[in-house]
This record gives structure tokens, C-alpha cells and sequence, in this order.
């Protein structure tokens, strides 16, 4: 069964009058452990697909299953819970909370849901030390640099041991040698912990990285390969190189 | 104590703990939004301590300087108080005053008659054409009259007298008179029984009247006017001392219960309604004012919220998107509100207190408009009303933070992610 499943999904947003369809009718399975990137055009709809994906909006019309569970129709709150429980967010521009510290940046997820603190603390600096925090645990985001920042986003993404973690172009902020170590370290993440990672990007580095690459363009999704790729290489005139 | 409470409670709930540092994060907006709800609180606080130091003034004037807390007459009298009914008169014996100081809170009783009639003085160095003056007299016996009224003394001139050959002459009487201490004086006036009757006494000095305008007036010993009146051992009134003010109306209603129909029984407030209309219009426009000043000082809270929730969208967004539910949200801006009402409020009530003791260590001096006489005010605070204002401002604060919080509780993830 894959970890995620979405069948026909369209999302429109209002302009003024306008309709404009973000997404018509994605089809797409994930499988638990996958290493993915969804890549496109501006505008071709791969966040709005994340922010469906990461419950963060609604589709207007199609079937969403996450690890078998029918999630259209839930409520606010609950699929505030979900979030908190299955998923790990990845923001471009880090989206730290900047009156807490590290380590209470990455505590954060869960102590929403009150977990026990002592527990909480250990999992924590075991995971600041696997992504190359322990000597920041104190700072504020403030005083971290971007790859540091983006260190601890990861961390907080994976504080829950969630089920699958979105990224939205998470390298687009950083230079090329810090994009170099996140990746690699997502890389290792998704190894070692057999955590689901899904991207949307216009980075090639991390195409290149991808086990799977999933092709947008104009709200659909386009095959996987390299003839898919090439087609949307041209439509776009991204540099795929 | 409360502020470590309040530490300890922030390390408990992640939420307050949030609460505190986001009020600490625009340290300049947050202490301008303080030093607003800080002078708005210690404002209104001062205001009411102020108010409350002149009412009690005014009430402790009253009461102690002219009408004692309750007074009790023969049924009627006060109906026909103008014509000075003498007929109205009682037997001031052991057995009445037994029932009075039988109940529970009176600290001391009072005899006295109101009576009318005319006063003459000897021709003195510089006077040499003695007329007769109609006067209004109120007599009292000289050494249980302060046990009653001990601020009576004080609108006397230096160096008068009242024993029970001396009488005082209000202000007007004596500069009609042209009025010298030690002058001998005539009084005369009607019994109850429509006699004329003469009683020889002295001038002991004069006394200031309380507002300006008073008619003639004067303060005679009660032997002497009990001489005059032939009413050996009978009086008109009452005047009692009480305990405890807060209890006079159940110490009154204890009065009517023990000296039964034939006698009427009236607290300070029944007998001088006017004071009461006035310390009502005082309070009301201090309610009115005060009103204002927590309105402008919370709505400077309102605004500095709506600052916040807007500047912090993504941040919301952000903090939705790892699971933080709506309820949550406007918690969390909730409890900003709160302590930001909290911290001014505590700052206010310093402010306040450090005021109006302040003020009240000096004590204000002023003459009212119309008044002949300057008044000491004490300002000072009731627990009860510090209470209410502390209340009001940290309600208040929460109060009017509910739409911001609302606003930003009700934002999409997607659209505050995005900062929109």
C-alpha cells in the first residue's frame, strides 16, 4: 500500500472573477522510504500539491489517502493532528520561530502534543548531534547561519518521527556548498531512519540526488522519464543540466 | 512571588512561555503599550484615591462636625423641623439613654435642643445702641457634645469658650453684633407654652460658618437653654456616635426597633440627602473619566496586538503547519494580551500607590467653591476598588485582543505561510 495516495485531485483558485486551476486531476503514489522530487515550471502547481500533500489546504475535488486513511473532508483540527503526528515540513526560507532557541525550536512539534519532557530532551540532542547542532542548542535563529537554520528545520521536521517529510525548495535560500551539506544530510536522513522525503524544487542538484522525479507542468503530472523530462526540459526551458 | 509564579508556570506551558518572550520582542512598542496602561491605571487609581480622601472628608465633616451619625427625635419633628417645634420634646432619662446605649455599636450620646429667638448684647467700647437679634440656637451640652461631634470645635474662633455660661456666636451674629468675648448677653425666647423667658449669659467667641450665607446662628449650653425654655431634663434630640459608619444602618434599625413608634430615628445620610447627590454626581463623573482612560489604554493594548498578529502571519502559518490548533492560537495571543495587561497593571498599581500615599503623607489643602474653610483630603485606596481596576485592565487587555487573536486563529496555514 503506498504511503500516499492521491486520486484525481484538482485545486482552482479565485482571481477576481477568474478561476484559475492550480491542479487538474494529479494522480500519484508514494511509497514509504521513496526519495522524490516533484519538479516543474513556476507555476506548474508543485507547491500547491505539497500544500495539499502537507494539509495545509484542501483539494476542491479528488481522493487523498495518507498510510490508507482517507483524509478529504477532515476538519481544521484535525488535520492539525495529523500534521503534528505524520508529517515534517522543509521551508525555503527556514520558517523559525524567532523567540525560541534551538533546541526549543526543535522541541517545539512535540510539546504541543505534551510529550514527556525528559524523554523529549534526550531524543532531541541525539538528533541535534546527527544533524551537527549540538553546539548551537542555545542560539537563536538569529544567530545561526542559513545552512545552521535550515539544520534545525530538519531537525524539527523530524522530531516527530513522521511519516513522510515535504520540502519545499529547501536549497533555494542557501549557497551551493551549504545546499551541498543539506542534501546530503537528507540523503543520510532518508538512508538511515527510512524517512519518506518529497520535494518540489527547481534545483537540479537535487534532481540529479532524486530515486524518483516527478515532472509537473500546467496542474498535471508528466511520466517520470527521461523522455518526460526532456519534454518538460523543453516546455519550461529549464537547464537540466 | 506572582512574577515567579509566573516564570514557573511559562517553563510549564510552552505556550506562555512564548506569550512572555513575543511581549518581550518589540521592546520599544511593548514599553510604550506598558507606559499606557501603566498611567492609565495609576490615573484612574489616583483619581478615586483623591475622591475618596474629599468624600470622606465631606462625610467625617458631617458627621462629626455638626450632625452626628444618627439622630433621634420625638415622631414628626423632623416633618416640622422649621418651626422649632419645642412641643416635640423628650424626657432625656436614664431609661431612654439605657436603650440607646443598649445597642450594640453606639459609642456615645448627645443631647440637644433647636431652638429660635432673639439675643441682645450689653453695650460694649465702639457698640453703644444694643439691638435684638432673631437667631437660630442649637444647644448642647459642652463636654458630651465632642464625645459626638469633635470637629464641631473646629469652626470656633481661637480662644472661644463653651461652658454653661458661655454661648458662641456664628460669624454672622458676632460681626452684627461687632461682638467682643466676655460680653454679656441676653437671650430671650418662648417656652413651649408661648412665654417669654430671659437668660443672662456670655459671649465665649465665635465660630465660622460652613458655607457662606448662613442664616444667624448660635451654639448655646443646653443647662442654659433648659433654663430658658423651662424644659428641665427635656431635649428635641439625640445625636449618637456610632462604632463602626459601615454598620449605621443596622445600628439605626436596632435604634427604631428598641425606642418603638414614639420616637424617629435617622441615619447622617437621611438627614443631609444633598451630601449623598453629590458624592453620587462625584462618583459619576470620576466613572465617566476613569472610562475614558481605560478605553484609550486598552485600545492602545488592540492596536499593539493587531501590530503583532500581522507582522507574525508566517510565523502563525508556521506554527499551524507543525500542528498548533486554532484554540491554540488565540491562546497564544491571548495570553500576550494578558500579560502585557498583567505587567501594566502591576506598574500601575506602583504607580498609584507610591502617588497617592505620597499625597496622602502631605495631605491636600483647599477651600471648596462656596466653602468658608479650608478642608484636609487624604487620598486613599480600597482594596475592593484596586482590585476592580487591576481586574479591568488585565480583562480588559485580554477583551480586546479577542480580535486580533480571532483573526489570526482564523487564518488558512496555506495563506499565513505565505504571509497574506
Amino acid at each position: 500500500m503506498a504511503l500516499i495516495s492521491l486520486k484525481g485531485i484538482t485545486k482552482s483558485y479565485q482571481l477576481g472573477r477568474t478561476s484559475v486551476p492550480a491542479l487538474r486531476g494529479v494522480e500519484l503514489d508514494v511509497e514509504a522510504g521513496e526519495f522524490t522530487v516533484v519538479m516543474g515550471p513556476s507555476g506548474s502547481g508543485k507547491t500547491t500539491l505539497l500544500n495539499i500533500i502537507g494539509l495545509l489546504d484542501r483539494a476542491d475535488a479528488g481522493s487523498f489517502k495518507l498510510d490508507g486513511e482517507e483524509l478529504a473532508g477532515r476538519d481544521f483540527n484535525d488535520m492539525a493532528a495529523l500534521r503534528n503526528r505524520k508529517i515534517g515540513f522543509i521551508f525555503q526560507s527556514f520558517n523559525l520561530i524567532p523567540v525560541l532557541d534551538v533546541r526549543e525550536n526543535i522541541e517545539f512539534p512535540c510539546l504541543l502534543r505534551k510529550e514527556d519532557r525528559t524523554a523529549l530532551r534526550k531524543r532531541v540532542e541525539l538528533l541535534a548531534e546527527e544533524v551537527g547542532l549540538t553546539s548551537v542548542l542555545k542560539h537563536r535563529p538569529d544567530e545561526l547561519s542559513g545552512g545552521q537554520r535550515q539544520r534545525v528545520a530538519i531537525a524539527r521536521a523530524l522530531v516527530t518521527q513522521p511519516e513522510i517529510v515535504l520540502a519545499d525548495e529547501p536549497t533555494a535560500n542557501l549557497d551551493s556548498g551549504t545546499s551541498e551539506q543539506i542534501l546530503q544530510l537528507m540523503e543520510r536522513l532518508n538512508a538511515s531512519r527510512g524517512v519518506t522525503f518529497l520535494f518540489s524544487t527547481h534545483d537540479p542538484r537535487i534532481m540529479k540526488r532524486a530515486r524518483r522525479v516527478v515532472l509537473m507542468a500546467d496542474g498535471k503530472l508528466v511520466d517520470g522519464t527521461a523522455a518526460a523530462k526532456a519534454e518538460v526540459q523543453g516546455v519550461s526551458g529549464l537547464d537540466h543540466s | 512571588m506572582a512574577l515567579r509564579l509566573l516564570l514557573v508556570a511559562s517553563v510549564m506551558n510552552p505556550l506562555l512561555s512564548m506569550a512572555l518572550r513575543n511581549v518581550l520582542r518589540n521592546r520599544r512598542r511593548t514599553l510604550i503599550t506598558l507606559a499606557a496602561v501603566t498611567i492609565g491605571v495609576a490615573a484612574v487609581g489616583t483619581i478615586r484615591g483623591v475622591l475618596n480622601g474629599l468624600q470622606q472628608s465631606i462625610v467625617r465633616g458631617s458627621i462629626e462636625g455638626t450632625l452626628g451619625a444618627i439622630q433621634v427625635h420625638r415622631t414628626g419633628y423632623l416633618a416640622n423641623v422649621l418651626s422649632t417645634p419645642l412641643s416635640l420634646d423628650f424626657e432625656a432619662d436614664e431609661a431612654l439613654l439605657g436603650k440607646v446605649r443598649s445597642v450594640k455599636g453606639v459609642k456615645a450620646i448627645a443631647p440637644r435642643i433647636q431652638f429660635a429667638g432673639s439675643l441682645t448684647l450689653s453695650a460694649t467700647e465702639g457698640n453703644d445702641a444694643p439691638e435684638a437679634l432673631f437667631f437660630g440656637a442649637l444647644a448642647v451640652d459642652p463636654l458630651l457634645e465632642p464625645k459626638v461631634c469633635p470637629q464641631r470645635s473646629t469652626f470656633f474662633t481661637d480662644g472661644t469658650v463653651l461652658d454653661d455660661t458661655h454661648v458662641v456666636l456664628g460669624d454672622a451674629l458676632a460681626a452684627a453684633f461687632g461682638a467682643k468675648n466676655g460680653a454679656e448677653a441676653i437671650l430671650l425666647a418662648p417656652d413651649r407654652d408661648g412665654s417669654l423667658n430671659g437668660e443672662l449669659a456670655f459671649v465665649g467667641g465665635a465660630m465660622r460658618a460652613i458655607m457662606p450665607g448662613e442664616m444667624k446662628i448660635a451654639v448655646v449650653p443646653l443647662s442654659l437653654a433648659q433654663r430658658l425654655l423651662r424644659m428641665d431634663g427635656r431635649v428635641t434630640e439625640l445625636a449618637i456616635a456610632v462604632d463602626d459608619l459601615t454598620q449605621v444602618v443596622a445600628i439605626a434599625e436596632q435604634l427604631r426597633v428598641v425606642l418603638g413608634p414614639a420616637y424617629e430615628v435617622h441615619t447622617w445620610e437621611e438627614l443631609a440627602p444633598e451630601r449623598k447627590t453629590i458624592m453620587g454626581i462625584q462618583n459619576g463623573v470620576s466613572a465617566v473619566v476613569s472610562g475614558v482612560f481605560m478605553m484609550l489604554m486598552l485600545l492602545g493594548v488592540a492596536n499593539t496586538m493587531l501590530m503583532s498578529v500581522l507582522e507574525r502571519t508566517r510565523e502563525v502559518g508556521t506554527m499551524m503547519a507543525v500542528g498548533l490548533t486554532r484554540g491554540s492560537v488565540l491562546w497564544l495571543f491571548l495570553l500576550e494580551a494578558l500579560v502585557l495587561g498583567a505587567m501594566g497593571a502591576g506598574g500601575g498599581f506602583l504607580l498609584m500607590s507610591v502617588i497617592t500615599l505620597g499625597l496622602a503623607s502631605k495631605g491636600i489643602h483647599f477651600t471648596p467653591p462656596s466653602a468658608t474653610m479650608a478642608i484636609e483630603v487624604i487620598p486613599f485606596l480600597t482594596p475592593g476598588f484596586t482590585v476592580v481596576v487591576l481586574f479591568i485592565a488585565m480583562g480588559g487587555a485580554v477583551l480586546f485582543a479577542l480580535y486580533p487573536a480571532f483573526r489570526a486563529s482564523r487564518l488558512r496555514p496555506v495563506q499565513a505561510l505565505a504571509g497574506r
